[in-house]
């Protein structure tokens, strides 16, 4: 009886939950014709006609670039941030150096509304000849990211025997080599989290995609929106659910396969942040 | 001479911290010397270069307009409201579905879900499932009820925004809790059973008070991720209707890029900036203190 | 093979003081076991000779070269550690030969010294397994292979058989005494497990609160331990302690009873101490002093007898496995006065009678 009504709690979050995932999912498969008639979930003639539709390539719209450029600023975002934030973990958790300044800077970070830095980097950017690259969107992004990967590492480190540094120095080897070859090796689990955590943090970015990019870099979530601005006969809702889906499809599934790692590095940040 | 011997090892690790300070400066350090500097000035997108000092005026202006105080009103209600919505489902659905989540853990996966997509997605997805003719939620309403609302109008946008947030973050909550919740030893439990305690005084006087802590830095989180919201409720009303779901991140967007008034928006980034650090440093302060006191 | 020396060496963090000027002197090819109560500094001393911490006063001498402040693999020590810290990502071949990769070695020739230290320790079959994969046994055998193969001018041993269970440990502490014949090289093992440091050293350093209390032989420490502490730390079981007062023939045991003892010198022993193999059950007439046994546990070798003596406690007797007194009765203890350790009220012992 309990178990019953816990499986109908379950049901009902994960429907609530997800509802807007499962109709924009519903949208994208049904026909022009479809659409003005059955606004319902369910649908009565799927066709992937909307997909075909989001990948012709127009002057105005073009999802290869908008997925392309998403791709580009996330790797750079990520990958930036967590080379950045090894040799700094490292030094935090075994050299107790920044302890009580550089790590709570930065995981504040995490906390500050991060426009208010947005106009002098926008104004920076202009200067730098940044605005609308890819190169730009991903410094800003390396920035988001760098919290979360500086708290998972320098917890994935401070979790390791000091045992293991000394072994290392007394086999002679000096701290960059004891962070490259020791270190970082064992830590690589910590490692792959912190770069699929910030993949999908800087994949679903849009606050600085909308500010920094106009056309050349301009990431999928921002592109999607394109598709909404009216065209002539209104918003094509089924062309509009497509893109939203192909967007949410690359963190969603990388979520869905890495979910114990992701839960495990939330609460990391979350308790120490 | 001992000291000879350290100074090579905290060098080295000087060394290993540089690159992050460095980028820190050049991304963080010399926008927000800009930002100081652009706040007490008479700036416009053609004096960029040449700003003239103007004193507070730019912060008089800020202060003196009603528009900033509804902004910072919508959100601190909305973070607070959220917060408490999200933490409450997400405590009661953590704990009503642990049994059936410790054995299938694939369905936290499903309840996972909607902290993948990107809020900007999500928002734009609530324009679908809210629209008139081709939503869902009008079209079921009118079937069933004969009736329906107007989601996004004057009275109600609010509310929608708040449901659309509480909806996709629930599950962040719930993750939190439902760790905490496991991580309770089940020697607790048991003893506490053999003390003849029933489940509901368990919950309330040793479950509870054992996530206590998850449940405040939860409730922290989302009231600051409710408090500088912008993305889906950008996407999803701008700031209409007449400015009354405009957060204060979009407040500063808005203030820049659609009214070009930059020495307004760069004096409402500096008061931000000042509240948000002051507070987190603040709410640092108060935890290593509790934490000391505990050891 | 090396000499090390410490010349009052010590060591501070701001106020604390956890190793105060201490002198200590290792010949070449020597055993050196440190023993002490956790907290007494001993691995904190070891980790200073490593060079793992810093040394904030005094000198380390390795072969008469000052190496205070060298690097730890400049001094050319190997250590093993209590968790073997061995690299969990590398095999036990690559585990072995990292420090002789870092200090840039040829490949054929780290190979052959690998091998061959693999050989010393039956290592040979383990070498491309993980870490993960071994035993606690093959660990540790690892963690010394590591060292081996470095030809280090002295080993450091920070105790590396706590972690093993007890039968283990036994069959490990033969091995590195073993490895100690064979190889002849200088050697400092740090141990809270008096009976390590009596089977395994040439010396003994007892340790307490940053400071030496007493070295010697491990014969030395047994039979003329220099004050209380270290009567009570060496020897299992432990050395009963007979509070006395000096009488106008020898000793009064507190009323309880007295010893013929001819002392000499205004020695003012406030402590009689006796192991328990030195003490033997009487009928009650007859003995030092008596009491009732309290408890008496088989140890099947010998009978461990505790007696209630009054004012002077309880007393530990080693009586044969067939000792024919019971529980509840009252007998007498006869004490071997001439194997016995007297002491002052400072503690510190009284050489007079010997």
């Amino acid at each position: 009886m309990i178990t019953a009504l816990r499986w109908l709690a379950f049901a009902t979050a994960a429907f609530a939950m997800n509802f807007p995932i499962l109709v924009t999912l519903s949208t994208s498969l049904k026909s022009t014709r479809e659409l003005s008639t059955n606004p319902g979930l369910w649908v009565q003639a799927p066709t992937l006609d909307n997909y075909l539709a989001v990948f012709q390539v127009t002057d105005r719209l073009n999802i290869f670039l908008y997925l392309f450029n998403s791709l580009s600023v996330a790797l750079i975002g990520t990958v930036l941030a967590v080379a950045l934030a090894l040799p700094a973990a490292y030094a935090i958790a075994r050299g107790r150096l920044g302890e009580r300044t550089l790590l709570p800077f930065i995981v504040n970070l995490r906390a500050v509304p991060l426009i208010i830095f947005a106009i002098p980097l926008y104004m920076m950017f202009q200067w730098l000849a940044l605005l609308d690259t890819r190169l730009g969107l991903g410094l800003i992004l390396t920035i988001v990211n760098l919290p979360l990967a500086l708290v998972i590492l320098v917890n994935a480190i401070h979790d390791l025997p000091a045992e293991l540094d000394e072994a290392a120095l007394m086999d002679g080897a000096s701290r960059t080599q004891i962070l490259f070859r020791v270190i970082a090796p064992v830590c690589r689990p910590a490692i792959v989290t912190s770069l699929i955590f910030g993949f999908i943090t800087a994949w679903n970015e849009f606050l600085f995609g909308l500010m920094l990019t106009t056309s050349k870099a301009v990431p999928i979530t921002v592109g999607a929106s394109f598709f909404f601005a009216a065209s002539g006969g209104g918003v094509q809702w089924g062309m509009a659910s497509a893109v939203m889906i192909v967007g949410a499809l690359p963190p969603v599934l990388l979520g869905l396969i890495m979910y114990r790692q992701i839960s495990g590095s939330m609460t990391a940040g979350a308790v120490k942040g | 001479m001992t000291k000879a011997q350290q100074r090579p090892l905290i060098q080295e690790f000087r060394l290993l911290a540089t690159p992050v300070v460095l980028f820190l400066l050049v991304f963080l350090g010399f926008p927000a010397i800009v930002n100081l500097i652009y706040s007490v000035s008479d700036v416009s997108f053609e004096t960029l270069r040449q700003p003239e000092l103007s004193g507070l005026k730019n912060f008089a202006a800020v202060w003196s307009d009603s528009a900033f105080w509804q902004a910072s009103w919508f959100s601190f209600r909305f973070g607070l409201l959220t917060a408490v919505l999200e933490c409450t489902l997400g405590l009661f659905l953590a704990i009503f579905l642990s049994p059936l989540i410790e054995r299938r853990s694939w369905l936290m996966a499903i309840l996972m879900l909607p902290l993948m997509v990107a809020p900007a997605l999500v928002g734009l997805m609530y324009r679908l499932v809210l629209h008139e003719f081709v939503g869902p939620v009008p079209y079921y309403l009118w079937t069933y009820f004969g009736a329906s609302l107007s989601f996004l109008g004057p009275g109600s946008a609010f509310w929608t925004l708040v449901v659309v947030e509480t909806l996709q973050w629930t599950p962040f909550a719930l993750l939190l809790f439902y760790m905490a919740y496991q991580a309770i030893p089940s020697e607790i439990a048991e003893a506490s059973a053999m003390d003849g305690a029933k489940s509901h005084h368990r919950l309330w006087y040793i479950e509870l008070p054992l996530m206590l802590p998850t449940i405040v830095v939860a409730l922290l989180i989302r009231f600051i991720d409710g408090f500088r919201v912008f993305d889906n409720v950008y996407v999803l009303t701008g700031s209409g209707p007449g400015g009354s779901t405009a957060s204060l991140s979009i407040y500063i967007y808005e203030a820049f890029f659609k009214q070009g008034a930059i020495g307004k928006a760069v004096a409402a980034s500096v008061i931000l900036f000042v509240v948000s650090f002051a507070v987190l440093y603040g709410l640092n302060f108060i935890a290593s203190r509790r934490k000391g006191a505990i050891r | 093979m090396a000499t090390i020396s410490l010349k009052k060496a010590g060591k501070q963090y701001g106020n604390l003081e956890i190793i105060r000027e201490l002198d200590l002197d290792l010949a070449d090819g020597e055993f050196v076991v440190i023993v002490g109560p956790s907290g007494c500094g001993k691995s904190t001393l070891l980790r200073m000779i490593a060079g793992l911490e810093e040394t904030t006063s005094g000198q380390i001498f390795i072969d008469g070269r000052d190496v205070t402040a060298a690097s730890p693999v400049e001094r050319k020590l190997a250590m093993v550690f209590q968790s073997y810290a061995l690299y969990p990502h590398m095999t036990v071949r690559r585990n072995m030969g990292f420090g002789l990769k870092l200090a840039k070695l040829p490949a054929d020739r780290i190979k052959a010294k690998v091998e061959a230290a693999a050989e010393t320790l039956k290592l040979t079959h383990l070498l491309e397994r993980y870490p993960k994969e071994l035993s606690g046994g093959q660990r540790q055998r690892v963690a010394i292979g590591r060292a081996i193969v470095r030809e280090p001018v002295g080993f450091l041993f920070d105790e590396p058989l706590s972690n093993l269970d007890a039968a283990l440990r036994v069959d490990m502490r033969l091995e590195i005494a073993k490895l100690h014949r064979t190889l002849g090289a200088t050697m400092i093992y740090v141990t809270h497990d008096q009976v390590e440091a009596m089977t395994l050293a040439d010396r003994i350093v007892v340790m307490k609160d940053g400071r030496i209390m007493q070295q010697g032989s491990p014969q030395a420490l047994y039979q003329t331990p220099a004050n209380l502490f270290v009567a009570q730390f060496i020897g299992s079981p432990k050395m009963n302690l007979l509070p006395c007062r000096r009488s106008a023939d020898g000793l009064d045991l507190s009323g309880e009873g007295s010893i013929r003892l001819p002392l000499s010198g205004p020695a003012a022993p406030a402590h009689l101490g006796a192991r328990p193999e030195h003490l033997s059950l009487v009928s009650p007439d007859s003995g030092d002093c008596r009491g009732t046994i309290e408890v008496s546990e088989y140890l099947g070798g010998n009978t461990s007898v505790f007696v209630r003596a009054g004012k002077l406690g309880l007393i530990n007797v080693s009586a044969p496995a067939d000792t024919p007194y019971r529980i509840g009765e009252t007998v007498g203890i006869r004490i071997d006065a001439a194997s016995s350790s007297l002491f002052d009220d400072a503690g510190a012992a009284i050489a007079a009678n010997r």
